[in-house]
């Protein structure tokens, strides 16, 4: 995380402004829709693969993608082991919380033995 | 929660005030909200947001993984568009909740709808599929008083944790780390059978070729609906030839006294 964001306070809002409107029509239209109708069954089944989809994506760029060069690499050895421990903690679990506090001190204690 | 005794917490007591009996059911969620509001704050902070703005986007957003993404996307300086993409594919998953819901929410006005949309997300579906599934006598307006509490504590920590940002200098490397445990946190919880575990193999090595072909976080928004797609036949068609797949058994966790508020295709 070595760049620095430049946008303006500005930009911000307008990207929460943006953010708001693709957030809520997810969350509205169905209700709108569904209490009057049926739900289409093709659409239930493909949209509960995009989270799972979604989520692997980017825990592969948090660890696998250089952010910048956008490169493959293979070098970020203490958050590869925490992650596995995150997995672990969560599937023993189920706690949103303790997961991300536990991967936290993990990846905080493993960076000061291997890196 | 114990099944064999009657939970002391599910005897309604007819004297307790409406907006006591909702606040107790949500008061796990608002306490787990706490520490991941306050690393959602932070790293809000060090991706360049003001504390005025980190409320903002907490309460029209109101979404961990959105505003999570939202600050890593800004860290490595997406454009705009490729934020907004990414935040529209990561939000279509609330298709999926509201549906669910809908049934309980029949008759209830445009309005009432408009204002419960706003402030549904991810853990307060949770509860409150529970309740109505569960609970005769949940009704809309219960529901959107947990979505209140859930909202107003999320809020309260996304700012706090705005404030701790800006007082102390933190490794925004191992905070990050942060949004990478929710992320598993949340893959793990959404594993029900052996084709979910293929999917995530498929979509993990599609997302490194696809960001590395594209030179941006755009791959990442490509190799989501071509593995989700993937999925979604790939199932259909188990389902058609094979029924009785090993793939598709369910997997139990043992720690999955919730996994019934989290299956909802069922």
């Amino acid at each position: 995380m070595s760049t620095v964001n430049t946008w303006t306070s500005t930009q911000h809002f307008w990207l929460i402004i943006l953010g708001f409107f693709v957030a809520f029509v997810p969350r509205f239209l169905p209700l709108m829709l569904f209490t009057k109708r049926a739900i289409p069954e093709w659409f239930n089944e493909w949209m509960k693969y995009v989270p799972v989809s979604l989520f692997t994506a980017l825990v592969v760029k948090d660890i696998f993608i250089n952010s910048e060069s956008y490169q493959f690499m293979f070098t970020k050895f203490s958050e590869m082991l925490a992650a596995i421990i995150v997995v672990f903690i969560a599937y023993r679990t189920r706690s949103m919380a303790l997961s991300v506090v536990v991967g936290l001190i993990a990846v905080f204690l493993l960076s000061m033995v291997i890196a | 929660m114990n099944k064999r005794r009657p939970n002391p917490k599910q005897v309604p007591d007819p004297n307790e005030p409406l907006w006591r009996s909702t606040l107790r059911v949500a008061m796990p969620l608002n306490l787990s909200y706490i520490p991941i509001g306050l690393a959602c704050g932070i790293l809000l902070h060090a991706a360049g947001f003001n504390t005025l703005l980190t409320g903002l986007v907490s309460l029209l957003i109101f979404s961990g993984g959105a505003q999570f993404l939202i600050a890593t996307m800004l860290t490595i300086n997406s454009p705009l568009l490729s934020i907004v993409l990414m935040l529209f594919f990561l939000e279509l998953r609330y298709a999926l909740l509201s549906s669910s819901l809908s049934p309980y929410l029949k008759g209830q006005s445009n309005r009432f709808l408009f204002i419960f949309a706003v402030s549904l997300n991810d853990e307060n579906y949770a509860i409150n599929y529970l309740k109505f599934a569960t609970d005769k006598k949940w009704t809309g307006k219960e529901a959107l008083m947990v979505e209140h509490y859930s909202l107003l504590f999320w809020a309260v920590s996304n700012v706090i944790g705005s404030l701790i940002g800006s007082a102390l200098k933190i490794d925004l490397g191992i905070v990050n780390f942060a949004l990478t445990a929710l992320f598993i946190y949340m893959i793990v919880m959404q594993i029900k059978n052996r084709l979910t575990i293929v999917i995530c193999l498929i979509s993990g090595v599609l997302a490194a070729l696809c960001m590395m072909l594209t030179k941006s976080t755009l791959g990442l928004v490509i190799s989501t609906l071509i593995a989700s797609l993937i999925g979604f036949l790939l199932e259909s068609t188990l389902r058609k030839r094979l029924p009785d797949s090993h793939w598709l058994w369910r997997l139990h966790s043992p720690g999955s006294k919730k996994s019934a508020v989290e299956n909802t295709d069922n």
